[in-house]
């Protein structure tokens, strides 16, 4: 019998670092999580109880009247619907054309495409309030205000760019001769893009998909400024547009916050196994 | 199933020529090797038969036809890559199919042609498998079979076999010939790796910074090189060279003493300087008072190569039949027979002899 030898060094120095790690993580997850803690906490709650008690008071009971109330409301059914209106088709649009323009610049370069890449990156850096203005003033004139459609264009434009790089990026690492072999064989670039680029490049459309379509369903601001009547609110809107209008009915607010958001995290969900394959990517060897 | 001929074709990127007027008549069932190290303009040359390179001037014909500014799709070619360039997300049997599939052919006559292919290379238990879980000769079969698939006029290899490991190489090299026995179809296949260009070729180009150095067959540009160039590329181990002096109708050799080897050819005038060239296969050792030192040897088995150093610190490199037994730092003598050298010239190394 081979005799066990001791595998724990004898002498063994304290390390603090991971301590101090796991804790600065721990504060960072409670800080991170305490606003939905907070909204959950509303949400199960009735105003009497909110008023009496305050946000952060843990109930006695379950209450649900809140999202009865919310699923029940003719209103909001609206204003998941607009949502999915601009969502849906302003996600497919801005990956669509960033995929065809990304293929471009990583397959099929020309004179000055790098320059032309580099213009439209820096897109990226424009902050929406600058181009607020002429933007409004422009749907105006043509009669688009309290319609879906400046939203749905707008969220497509300002999509482009990080579409454009993302894949532009992926289909990078995508080696020529693929192509090449494509081309051989009779396929055309069109081909050559959806037969062979597009599918090597699932993780980054699932990446983009989960960034669009969280981005464009969580954003507060176009659709502010652009819709005007109930009709044509979307679903962030429109939280804001229950609060009622002599008191501030945090409970209803909070159980639409969470319905709200079960839509994207239903779509991160779906993409999750590809989107961390397409995070992590270049990371390790394929 | 067509030869191929190349007009005086040239290839500019921008300013810079790269392919400086190359004729080139490849005949129809003929295994033609481009070799050259590496930027001498063979793949470029390969790319543009294939038409994934235009053109900038001349003409290509496959067959009868003038293919210069045909699309690659419709030039009657296949190609094999020398990353195989596989299809990662399809299996096997989709990879094979793919491009019968891009020409519209009924799903049925693919199949059948698949399965042929597939039979053909020994890859039918491996039909359903996706490139990444096969190995590197598998995939390379796959890369051949895909082009086999399309029964293509013209075969275009691309350094096939140098992303294989040694063992494989043999084996697929054994493997390119058998397809080409069998197939009889016009080959053209790039290499550097001049061990395959003199099995598999039936006719060896040697290209050199984008000019063809010479044409023929493998046996004909290793007894004939036509210059210093070739003479040095093909056979291994490389050729020797030491710097020679032609006297009294034969060829003093510098680092080997007095000796004037007599040739039966018509030389220059005396005290022309020359190069000469030995094969390390021409030449034998044996101990003896001499300038040539050994200086170590390798032993592969069958033969022995031993390097010798001479004063001036050249090298010179024997190939001997079984183990050579003459220890390094001994002193040895040269021998071989005086048709076995070549001559060259010293400014333009074409062969004088």
């Amino acid at each position: 019998m081979v005799e066990q030898v001791a595998t724990l060094p004898s002498s063994r120095e304290f390390n603090p670092w991971p301590v101090v790690v796991f804790t600065c993580l721990l504060v960072l997850a409670g800080l991170f999580l305490a606003p939905t803690i907070g909204v959950i906490l509303s949400s199960i709650k009735t105003t009497r109880e909110i008023a009496e008690g305050g946000l952060w008071n843990i109930p006695t009971r379950l209450f649900l009247g809140n999202f009865v109330e919310v699923l029940a409301n003719p209103a909001v059914h609206r204003y998941f619907l607009n949502t999915l209106l601009v969502t849906l088709p302003a996600t497919a649009a801005s990956i669509a054309l960033g995929v065809l323009a990304g293929y471009v610049f990583a397959k099929l370069p020309f004179w000055g495409s790098n320059l032309i890449f580099l213009v439209l990156i820096s897109g990226m850096f424009f902050p929406p309030q600058v181009i607020l203005i002429p933007l409004f003033q422009f749907f105006n004139s043509l009669g688009l205000i309290d319609t879906l459609w400046p939203i749905i264009f707008i969220h497509t434009a300002l999509g482009i760019p990080i579409c454009t790089l993302l894949m532009r990026n992926f289909f990078a690492t995508v080696p020529n001769s693929l192509r090449e072999a494509a081309i051989l064989e009779g396929a055309n670039e069109f081909q050559v893009l959806t037969r062979v680029a597009l599918p090597l490049s699932l993780p980054a459309l699932a990446v983009l998909a989960t960034l669009q379509f969280t981005w464009i369903w969580n954003d507060f601001l176009w659709p502010l400024i652009f819709t005007q009547s109930d009709e044509k609110r979307t679903i962030m809107v429109g939280i804001v547009n229950l609060k009622g209008q002599y008191s501030v009915a945090w409970g209803v607010q909070g159980a639409l916050s969470l319905v709200a958001s079960l839509p994207t995290l239903i779509v991160f969900l779906f993409f999750q196994r590809y989107f961390i394959k397409g995070m992590t990517m270049g990371a390790v060897k394929g | 199933m067509s030869g191929v001929i190349l007009n005086s074709v040239y290839k500019n990127y921008g300013d810079v020529e790269v392919i400086h007027g190359i004729d080139l008549e490849i005949k129809e069932g003929e295994f033609c090797v481009f070799v050259g190290p590496s930027g001498c303009g063979k793949s470029t040359l390969l790319r543009m038969i294939a038409g994934l390179e235009e053109t900038t001037s001349g003409t290509i014909h496959i067959g009868q036809r003038d293919v210069t500014n045909v699309d690659p799709a419709d030039r009657g070619i296949a190609m094999v890559f020398q990353t195989y360039a596989l299809y990662p997300h399809m299996t096997v049997e989709q990879n094979l199919g793919f491009g019968l599939k891009m020409n519209k052919v009924p799903k049925s006559e693919i199949s059948e042609k698949v399965r042929n292919a597939a039979d053909i290379l020994r890859l039918t238990d491996y039909m359903h498998r996706k490139p990444k879980a096969l190995s590197g000769g598998q995939r390379q079969r796959v890369a051949i079979g895909r082009a086999i698939v399309r029964g293509p006029e013209v075969f275009l290899f691309d350094e096939p076999l140098s992303n294989l490991d040694a063992e494989l190489r043999v084996e697929m090299r054994v493997e390119i010939a058998r397809l080409h026995n069998e197939m009889d179809v016009t080959m053209i296949y790039v290499t550097h790796d001049q061990v395959e260009a003199m099995t598999l070729a039936d006719k060896i180009v040697v290209l050199r910074d984008g000019i063809v150095e010479q044409t023929g067959a493998p046996m004909e540009l290793y007894n004939n090189p036509a210059n210093k160039f070739v003479a040095g590329f093909i056979g291994s181990p490389s050729m020797n060279f030491l710097d020679g002096t032609i006297k009294e109708g034969g060829v003093q050799i510098g680092p080997l003493g007095d000796t004037v080897y007599n040739t039966s050819a018509t030389l220059p005038e005396d005290g022309t300087k020359v190069i000469v060239g030995l094969r390390p296969q021409d030449l034998s050792i044996e101990p003896g008072e001499s300038e040539l030192i050994t200086e170590l040897s390798e032993k592969l088995g069958g033969v022995t190569y031993d390097y010798l150093l001479t004063p001036t610190q050249e090298k010179i490199v024997v190939e001997t039949k079984g183990e050579g037994a003459i220890a390094p730092k001994t002193k040895v003598k040269l021998l071989f027979e005086d048709q076995s050298i070549y001559l060259f010239d010293r400014t333009t190394e074409a062969r004088i002899y």
